[in-house]
C-alpha cells in the first residue's frame, strides 16, 4: 500500500549529492547522543550505585550552591501560610528513620535540655523552666520531602525567645541541635530567629505524644520536615558548620520552602 | 515492519522504564533502613503487636472514609474506612469496603483495628496480606455495634513503608 505520506511529486535525488556536506554536518545522532549523556548525569542523583567521586562532588557542589541561593532568598519577616484549627490532624503524621516500634520515650522529668556554644549563659533548662517561657501557636503544614504533608497546630517557645534568654550572640550563623534519637540536625539564624521557628512543647493544646518528640521538638514553618529534630536534648549556637544526619548523606542543608 | 515496530515498542519502554527509576530511587534513597508498617512478629498476638505502636487516641468519626494502604512501597490502596464497629467480644473492628475498582465493586470487611495503623490522613493494614484479605467473610452487621462518631478510640502508628 501506498503511504498517505508519501508527496505526490518528489524532489529531484540530485539534490541530496548536491548538499551532501552540508547534510553530513547536521549531526542530528550527535545531538541525540549529547543529551543522553546528560540525562545518565541526571539519574545519577538519585542513584544509589557506584559513582565516580567527582560527580557526587559536583553534584554536592551545586547543592550547597543551592543553598546560598535559598539563603538569599530568604526573607526573615515574611510569613509562610497558616491555617485554621479545624483543619489540623490528630493525631500528627510519625516519621522517623527508623519505625515506631523502636521509639524510646524521653522521661521528661529527668530530662535536660544542654545549651551550649556561643550563648551567655550555658545551663541546662528543666521542661518547667521551658513551659514558664512565652508561648505561640500555629498551625502549619508539615511538607516532607517524600511528597507527603499535613497540617499541625504547633504551641511552645519561640527559637528566638529561647536565644535571646540564653544571650546567645544572634550573629553567628548556625544554631545546631542534638536529639535523644541521635538525629543530629542543623539551621540557619536567620531561620532560627524567624516568628514561625518554634521549640514545640504541644501538639493540638496537647503535651506531645512520644512518638512526635516528647519533651520537646523543632517545628519550622520554613522549612522540609526532615530539618525538624525530634526529642532535643542540646542545642548549640556556633558559626562552624555542624552538618545533619541526612544532610551528611547528601540532602540539601538549608531545604527551605 | 512489524519487527521494527516492536523493536521501537520495547526501546520506549526501557526508556520509560529509566525515567521511572530516575524520578523514583531520589525519595526512596532519602528513606530510612527500617522499612515502616511491619507485620506483627511471629508468635505475638494483634493486642501486643498494637501496643508496641504507641496507640494514639483518634476520633472515630475523623476515620471514616480515609484510605487503606497496603504497606507496602508503592502504597496500593487497598479500600476505604467505612464504619467502626464493636464486636460481642468487645473487640473493636474497621470496616473496610474492600477491592473493587475505584470503590465500585468493594465489598465490607472486618478487620481488628489492632491490625491496622494510621498514617497521616490514610490507614494501612499491616497484619495481613492482600490474599489474606480476600480471604475474610463479608461483614455481616447482626450482632455488631456501631461506634458513634464522636468515641475516641486508640489506633497504633507506623512510618510510612518508603
Amino acid at each position: 500500500m501506498r503511504s498517505p505520506f508519501r508527496p505526490y511529486t518528489l524532489p529531484d535525488a540530485s539534490v541530496l549529492a548536491a548538499h551532501k556536506s552540508l547534510i553530513r554536518s547536521l549531526e542530528r545522532r550527535g545531538l541525540i547522543r549529547g543529551g543522553l549523556s546528560l540525562g545518565a548525569l541526571v539519574m545519577l542523583t538519585g542513584c544509589d550505585v557506584e559513582r565516580p567521586e567527582s560527580v557526587e562532588s559536583a553534584l554536592l557542589a551545586i547543592s550547597r550552591f543551592n543553598d546560598r541561593v535559598q539563603a538569599w532568598l530568604f526573607d526573615p519577616n515574611r510569613l509562610a501560610p497558616t491555617y485554621p484549627e479545624s483543619m489540623i490532624l490528630r493525631p500528627p503524621k510519625f516519621n522517623a528513620y527508623y519505625d515506631v516500634t523502636e521509639v524510646k520515650p524521653v522521661d521528661g522529668t529527668s530530662w535536660r535540655l544542654d545549651v551550649a556554644g556561643l550563648v551567655a549563659e550555658k545551663r541546662a533548662w528543666t521542661l518547667p523552666d521551658l513551659q514558664a517561657l512565652p508561648q505561640r501557636s500555629m498551625v502549619i503544614q508539615h511538607i516532607c520531602v517524600e511528597g507527603w504533608s499535613y497540617i499541625g497546630g504547633w504551641t511552645g517557645v519561640p527559637l528566638r525567645t529561647f536565644l535571646e534568654r540564653c544571650g546567645a550572640d544572634l550573629r553567628a550563623k548556625y544554631v545546631s541541635f542534638k536529639t535523644a534519637d541521635d538525629y543530629p540536625s542543623s539551621i540557619d539564624m536567620a531561620t532560627a530567629l524567624h516568628p514561625q521557628t518554634l521549640l514545640a512543647l504541644k501538639y493540638g493544646d496537647e503535651t506531645l505524644a512520644d512518638p512526635f518528640g516528647y519533651p520537646v521538638r523543632l517545628r519550622m514553618a520554613t522549612k522540609l520536615g526532615y530539618k525538624n529534630p525530634k526529642w532535643i536534648t542540646a542545642i548549640e549556637v556556633t558559626n562552624t558548620y555542624p552538618g545533619g544526619f541526612w544532610e551528611s548523606k547528601g540532602f540539601p542543608w538549608f531545604a527551605g520552602l | 515492519m512489524v519487527c521494527r515496530l516492536m523493536r521501537r515498542g520495547s526501546l520506549l519502554r526501557a526508556s520509560l522504564g529509566l525515567c521511572v527509576l530516575a524520578i523514583g530511587v531520589g525519595p526512596a534513597a532519602a528513606q530510612s533502613p527500617t522499612p515502616g508498617g511491619m507485620p506483627p512478629p511471629p508468635g505475638m498476638s494483634l493486642a501486643q503487636s498494637a501496643a508496641m505502636r504507641f496507640p494514639q487516641p483518634v476520633r472515630v468519626g475523623d476515620l471514616l472514609g480515609r484510605q487503606v494502604l497496603q504497606p507496602v512501597e508503592s502504597q496500593n490502596v487497598l479500600g476505604r474506612v467505612r464504619q467502626v464497629v464493636r464486636e460481642p467480644d468487645g473487640r473493636l473492628m474497621v470496616i473496610v469496603a474492600f477491592g473493587g475498582l475505584f470503590g465500585w465493586g468493594a465489598r465490607p470487611i472486618a478487620v481488628p483495628v489492632d491490625a491496622m495503623v494510621l498514617l497521616g490522613q490514610d490507614m494501612e493494614i499491616v497484619a495481613f496480606t492482600p490474599d489474606e484479605l480476600r480471604r475474610f467473610p463479608t461483614f455481616a452487621a447482626a450482632g455488631t455495634h456501631v461506634v458513634p462518631d464522636d468515641t475516641i478510640i486508640r489506633v497504633g502508628l507506623a512510618k510510612p513503608s518508603h
